[in-house]
């Protein structure tokens, strides 16, 4: 029985912590990106021209990556620990983890453009 | 008291004889307060002398009878049948290699158990008398030490099953027991053991655990203890 207790990884311990404080951090982040979008607006109803004004004020950009970075973590470090659950060949968790970090960059680039993009349109 | 008829379809298999398990019916009568483990006695006495069922102790102490009764683990000797009905549906603990019947291989379970040293570890002279503790260190681990050892928690944690290498509810929550111990000087060991991707870290607070687990020990609690120790312990 004893080969099947074997030391797999001693990051577990960050992995979990990092879960937690990452679900804290979204849970600020998308009160303030509900205020900031939908409520605190001066109009009744949520305008181009207002939201694009706000997406270009100084803070915006960084809330947003912020945003991006927590939400991208979080999101792919929980399908990672599921996978860990379902997934007991070394191969097919090394493939896995490969996809999901390959998925994690693709979506930063993607989210960083758009985020970018926002901050640098023209507002007509 | 009075006698009531039932109905009981309980899971049979024998390796080498049978190819996959399956479901046999009886139809027996019973008194109303009779629990599962009255109705697999009847059956075995009267009806069908093969059944095979783990029974010791008859008072919920021993841990040996604990199955899936209607989809719920149980320890069968303290549940009575009127919390289920007229209609059973008995089968042996998920997750477990059957040996046959109801009866199924716990070796991997107590080698699980042995992992995390479950004993008292002590480094410091020995007191001449015996160990005090405070009311708040004998709280602190009280509940935790009424664990049977029935494995109805490891059965029903759903990151037990895929996973025959995570150690599981009971040894994890053996080992909280024993870290918090105030007498137990071993707890660096043991959270060495238990910080690892089969260990405390495969635990999801699923609570299925609490749900299943006879004595009613808050588990997932003590395994959320357990982690942030670990934390504390390892950054």
């Amino acid at each position: 029985m004893e080969k099947n207790f074997k030391q797999t990884s001693r990051t577990g311990s960050l992995a979990w912590l990092l879960q937690r404080l990452s679900a804290v951090v979204l849970f600020v982040l998308l009160l303030f990106h509900f205020l900031t979008y939908h409520f605190l607006t001066r109009t009744r109803a949520v305008e181009y021209r207002q939201v694009l004004e706000r997406a270009q004020s100084w803070w915006f950009p960084l809330l947003q990556f912020a945003f991006l970075i927590t939400a991208l973590y979080h999101g792919l470090n929980g399908i990672w620990s599921v996978l860990e659950d379902y997934t007991t060949n070394k191969h097919w968790r090394l493939a896995w983890y490969c996809l999901l970090l390959t998925v994690g960059v693709v979506l930063l680039f993607v989210g960083t453009l758009t985020i970018i993009k926002l901050y640098t349109l023209k507002v007509g | 008291m009075a006698m009531i008829d039932i109905h009981v379809k309980i899971l049979r298999y024998q390796p080498g004889k049978d190819d996959k398990p399956g479901w046999q019916d009886f139809a027996i009568s019973v008194e109303d307060e009779a629990t599962i483990l009255d109705v697999l006695n009847e059956i075995h006495w009267r009806h069908d002398g093969t059944l095979a069922y783990r029974r010791s102790c008859r008072s919920s102490i021993c841990g040996s009878c604990a199955m899936k009764v209607n989809g719920r683990n149980v320890l069968a000797c303290e549940t009575p049948i009127h919390r289920f009905g007229s209609k059973l549906k008995i089968e042996p603990l998920s997750g477990f290699e059957i040996i046959k019947d109801l009866v199924v291989d716990l070796e991997p379970f107590f080698a699980k158990l042995k992992r995390i040293k479950p004993y008292l570890i002590v480094d410091k002279p020995l007191p001449d008398k015996e160990f005090v503790q405070t009311q708040e260190q004998l709280e602190q681990i009280g509940e935790s030490t009424l664990c049977i050892l029935c494995a109805a928690c490891s059965a029903a944690c759903p990151s037990s099953w895929p996973n025959q290498e995570y150690l599981g509810p009971a040894a994890l929550l053996k080992a909280y027991r024993f870290v918090f111990d105030s007498r137990d000087d071993g707890a660096d060991q043991r959270l060495e053991i238990v910080n690892d991707k089969n260990g405390v870290w495969r635990c999801h607070t699923i609570f299925n655990c609490m749900e299943a687990c006879p004595k009613k020990i808050k588990i997932t609690e003590y395994l959320s203890r357990l982690k942030v120790k670990v934390v504390e312990n390892s950054l």
